[in-house]
């Protein structure tokens, strides 16, 4: 179960938060057909902190415009056989957090990385409601105007927030190819227990980036994230240009969605175990796990792996272990790019 | 031979939880190396005796079962293994069972649990608690390499089927169990893989686990087990249990497991199950012991968002 780590290089822990937000922030969320953001004024170069293309890691990128709504989400795809492993990133990230991964799954499955809603290059109606009802729905709509009435397999994959989002989706039952659930750090008992300090760990964080190198660097130097190139590649797009300000800033304004926090966590062990699909749940740390997660991992109903030497954002900080991990999950499973497939055995879920 | 005074002075001292030095742990290490390697994959196991599950470091817990269940020598121990993780005295608690074992060698079976392994216990508590009271990882390596040679299952008067976790697809017989070469680390797929993994389930058949080692077994495999090999029952562990034990599968197969409000904070009951002199069956169930305060793990909160 454990598998080489990353060689890429970290930092040591220390305390410090992913994520972020504007709350100041006046300017305007991109177009969904923006490129990237608009250029700083001239830098010096800083090649150690110098943004990445996606291009590099997924195949496409694309946008799916929702059906009678002015809602388009954003995606990036890998990958062209087995079942889709569909990408839900936390809170202040975005697709692009699974990149330096999605180039290992996509050797033995499609990957697709969604811009959650206020995210990355998507744009909505009201990019501030992120209660969980609009989330789970934007997921939802996206699947089915992507793959209409026959989607193939999907392994929900879920990070923090998005592994929240997983749950909840897959508690509604309405993802009827639904095959797997992978939720990356997220536990509802510590999640709850830490969102009163969230709003000081958001207002404690460096709002305005002169350029996007300075914004990889602090989240490199800060611990949030450990592996550069993963943060090379993913930070830009958590930025957007603040005209008024020359500035980067924040893209995502969490500060604004605390109305909706709790929402994304309640309930959601219960919905976890609840959720008759095969599950694994990938912890950056070992006693994360509340008096539910517990009693059901020790009545073995879903596998846990405790990843060590990783921050938060496992599928940043060890991509090729946390592809390792979805792959033989997958292929454990026995998930094929139509469902289960199991010679001899049947499903293990009710 | 010299006699038992230091063993019964190191047990004296470990039943207060007062773990024992470095050096005396390598010394009983070996003695206990030594009796292992004579026993059998499928150890023979004479009755009466109790059996006992999961205890993971919980060792004030495993003091309230020998109070409950009877002092070993004067009660024989079987003993399904997960001795060490996730509860905070770990160290005390396998140091304890396995002196116990070395002084009373055919009163005592403890048998190998899915933790008794170098990778888990690196993840889950055993490691870090070492390094903690010890200031190296020397006792870990000495208790690890140790766990390699513990029986993986024990048979109660030919009757009675006793392991951690359960059937494997690979293993039809006794006989394809006692040809298995245990002496390794716990391997992440195969035959002893499934022993110490496994778990019964209410569907019919060999399933893929959840837990992503083993397997699951229906009542039909657990049948046709037990009456190929002639056995009764096949009593296990490895699954909490809030009332610390469980029949399923028609009686074919008992979960037992010994830890009670599991990592502090799951509030089961715990129980042992008493083999008597005529292979009649008695559950004890117990509660937490009363204990003083636990060490404070403080928790970092995690900086998730979002």
């Amino acid at each position: 179960m454990e598998n080489s780590s990353s060689n890429l290089s970290s930092l040591p822990e220390e305390d410090s938060q992913n994520g972020g937000t504007a709350a100041q922030s006046a300017s305007k969320s991109p177009s969904a057909f923006s490129s990237k953001p608009d250029r700083p004024p001239i830098q010096a170069p800083s090649q150690k902190y110098a943004p990445l293309d996606w291009s590099d890691y997924f195949d496409q990128e694309d946008d799916v415009h929702i059906p009678d709504s002015e809602n388009v989400f954003h995606f990036y795809k890998a990958g062209n056989e087995g079942p889709v492993v569909l990408c839900l990133h936390g809170g202040g990230y975005s697709g692009l957090s699974f990149a330096l991964s999605a180039k290992l799954i996509k050797e033995k499955a499609r990957v697709v990385a969604l811009d959650l809603r206020g995210h990355g290059k998507s744009s909505t109606e009201n990019d501030l409601d992120l209660s969980i009802e609009t989330l789970c729905n934007d997921v939802v709509a996206v699947v089915k105007t992507m793959y209409g009435d026959s989607p193939p397999a999907i392994v929900m994959v879920g990070h923090s927030m998005g592994g929240a989002l997983a749950v909840h989706i897959a508690a509604k039952k309405v993802l009827p190819s639904l095959a797997a659930l992978v939720v990356v750090d997220v536990v509802e008992g510590t999640a709850m227990a830490s969102l009163i300090h969230m709003q000081q760990i958001l207002s404690n964080r460096m709002q305005h980036f002169s350029s996007i190198e300075k914004a990889i660097e602090w989240n490199i130097k800060g611990g949030s994230l450990r592996n550069v190139d993963s943060a090379r590649v993913s930070i830009p797009s958590t930025l957007i240009y603040d005209d008024s300000r020359k500035c980067y800033t924040h893209r995502a304004r969490l500060v604004e969605t605390e109305q909706y926090w709790r929402g994304w966590y309640e309930g959601l062990s219960q919905k976890f175990l609840a959720s008759p699909v095969p599950k694994l749940l990938l912890l950056a740390g070992t006693d994360r796990l509340d008096k539910t997660l517990t009693i059901g991992q020790m009545q073995g109903k879903f596998q846990m792996v405790v990843v060590r030497h990783t921050g938060h954002a496992i599928q940043e900080d060890v991509p090729d272990e946390f592809a390792n991990m979805i792959l033989n999950f997958i292929s454990h499973n026995r998930i094929g790019p139509h469902g289960v497939v199991i010679p001899g055995l049947r499903r293990p879920s009710q | 031979m010299p006699g038992h005074g230091d063993l019964d002075r190191q047990i004296e001292q470990l039943m207060e939880c007062k773990p024992l030095s470095e050096a005396e742990v390598k010394i009983l290490c070996d003695q206990a190396r030594a009796i292992l390697v004579e026993e059998w994959n499928v150890q023979p196991v004479k009755c009466p005796v109790t059996v006992c599950g999961d205890i993971h470091g919980q060792f004030y817990d495993l003091i309230e079962l020998f109070r409950i269940g009877g002092n070993a020598p004067d009660t024989n121990y079987l003993f399904m293994g997960d001795y060490v993780d996730r509860g905070y005295y770990s160290v005390e608690t396998v140091t304890l069972l396995v002196a116990l074992k070395v002084r009373y060698r055919d009163r005592i079976t403890i048998l190998r649990g899915n933790h008794e392994s170098r990778q888990i216990t690196q993840v889950y508590g055993f490691y870090d608690e070492c390094l903690r009271k010890y200031g190296n990882a020397n006792v870990w390596k000495f208790f690890t390499d140790l766990f390699d040679y513990l029986p993986l299952t024990a048979l109660i008067e030919s009757q009675v089927f006793c392991l951690h976790g359960g059937l494997s697809p690979s293993l039809d017989t006794l006989d394809n169990i006692r040809a298995l070469d245990r002496i390794q680390e716990v391997p992440h797929e195969g035959p002893m893989c499934d022993l110490l993994w496994s778990d019964p389930d209410d569907r019919c058949g060999w399933g893929i686990s959840p837990r992503g080692a083993g397997y699951t077994f229906g009542q039909d495999i657990a049948a046709q087990f037990n009456h190929t090999n002639g056995l009764t029952l096949i009593s296990r562990a490895h699954q909490l249990v809030m009332e610390g034990f469980n029949w399923c599968q028609e009686k074919n197969v008992v979960t037992v497991f010994s830890a009670p409000n599991y990592c502090y904070r799951c509030g089961n009951m715990a129980a042992i199950l008493e083999i008597g002199e005529n292979m009649e069956q008695n559950f004890l169930q117990f509660d937490p012991a009363p204990r003083q305060i636990e060490p404070d793990t403080t928790r970092k909160t995690p900086d998730y968002f979002l």
